[in-house]
């Protein structure tokens, strides 16, 4: 959290997640170049420079499903939150198995001749008006450009400067980037009649992406279906009863109009925070409580139930709500109070949590 | 893409880049004072990390700049 910048806070776990990712790239372009050598023989065989260039660019688009994946995957089922919690490294270790598998390509195809192998790349294929022919090279230069832009950006620096919803408006990008890179796989496969495999993969990968997406948001649509019919004026939510929020953990409400609010169960009380996360807009609803603060799902930021507020020394804040339990069951004012104002834990017993 | 609209499209990217590294030295030997003063005790590591950011998006740290010095004139004023 921000108490000055460092280059990478590291930990533990992200050691150990960045290095099985590693690990794991270097393994699948193994993989891959073995399996080409045994595949392609004789009058057929593919040199190395080819085997490793086209090993790093399918490892770069199986990591960016990976990473489109990680989100609604974690929102379906809270056992992958883990592999969201350092999604940004993987971007980056993306954005440069894409740069190898470009230097690589631009190298191999494009540097042996008289003309500039950056003035080959873009002049060798001008064929823009065919679909079926159009330069699969440009659209993948075109989704490096933007890999750069966000692997570049990724820093806490980048997100307090920027502003968090300029930033992250920057990091939706990604998609296009995804749209960029199906085009140039899927071209370069049908241009160099590499048969229909790249482009079944690239297709049952998009299925999944897509399947995956719906099916997230689908489980979320109760929630919104919630905002939709309380009315402005509503003075309490319905959270649900006692029972309904396992302890340490979050039900979500979502106020007419408004953003979601997370109702939090910790010790005897219920607690209720914005369900967005002060640092990426990350759902602490998603999170649980950990060494007694609320902590985001997606990077660890932590606030306490009681204020909103990050523990010392940071400084973050965030809004809280009034909680109030009658009849057994929670409910929620979804009049937000300004971040950081501390709020008495609403108590089966106590009834209401007010203003500490 | 014909052959002279690739070399004027590759040198202006490179101009864009060239002026983006001033930019961005600049940033970070002087400029950080302005517009975040947590990158003048930051480790060399952590400027290497954000300068390739600064470089690319330096159209945006120049306006940034010149925004905070505008604030800090009328306040000084």
């Amino acid at each position: 959290m921000s108490v000055g910048y460092v280059a990478i806070q590291w930990s533990r776990h992200k050691r150990i997640y960045d290095a099985a990712a590693a690990v794991g790239a270097v393994l699948f372009v193994g993989a891959w170049v073995i399996t080409g050598k045994l595949m392609w023989r004789g009058e057929h065989a593919l040199s190395d420079e080819v085997l490793i260039l086209r090993g790093l660019g399918s490892c770069a688009i199986v990591l960016l499903h990976v990473i489109l994946a990680i989100g609604p995957l974690a929102r379906l089922d809270r056992r992958f939150l883990p592999v969201l919690y350092n999604r940004r490294h993987l971007g980056v270790m993306t954005f440069l198995i894409g740069l190898a598998h470009a230097a690589l390509a631009v190298g191999y195809y494009h540097g042996f001749g008289v003309v500039s192998p950056l003035v080959s790349l873009l002049t060798s294929n001008t064929n823009v008006a065919s679909l079926r022919e159009f330069p699969f090279e440009w659209l993948g230069v075109g989704a490096l450009a933007i890999l750069f832009l966000m692997a570049a950006t990724s820093h806490d620096f980048w997100l307090r400067n920027l502003g968090a919803r300029a930033w992250k408006r920057l990091h939706m990008l990604v998609y296009i980037a995804y749209g960029l890179l199906v085009g140039h796989v899927a071209l370069g496969a049908v241009q160099t009649d590499r048969g229909g495999a790249y482009v079944w993969a690239v297709g049952v990968g998009m299925v999944v992406l897509t399947a995956l997406h719906v099916a997230a948001a689908w489980r979320e649509a109760p929630i919104d279906a919630g905002r939709a019919s309380a009315t402005p004026n509503e003075a309490w939510l319905d959270v649900g009863s006692i029972d309904e929020i396992p302890m340490d953990r979050a039900r979500l409400v979502a106020a007419a109009g408004g953003e979601r609010i997370a109702v939090f169960r910790h010790k005897d009380g219920f607690s209720a925070v914005t369900n967005v996360c002060a640092h990426q807009g990350g759902p602490l609803g998603e999170g649980k409580v950990i060494d007694g603060c609320i902590t985001c799902p997606w990077h660890g930021w932590q606030y306490k139930p009681g204020d909103g507020c990050s523990p010392p020394p940071f400084t973050e804040k965030i809004a809280t709500y009034q909680v109030r339990v009658i009849g057994g069951r929670v409910q929620v004012d979804p009049k937000a109070n300004p971040a950081g104002t501390p709020v008495t834990p609403a108590t089966p017993m106590g009834g209401e949590g007010g203003h500490a | 893409m014909s052959d002279p609209i690739a070399r004027l499209l590759i040198a202006a990217l490179g101009l864009y880049a060239a002026v983006g590294g001033v930019v961005a030295a600049w940033f970070l030997v002087r400029g950080s004072r302005r517009m975040d003063a947590g990158v003048r005790t930051a480790s060399v590591w952590f400027k290497l990390l954000i300068a390739p950011g600064l470089a690319a998006l330096w159209p945006w740290v120049v306006a940034r700049a010149g925004s905070k010095a505008t604030q800090d004139d009328s306040h000084d004023a």
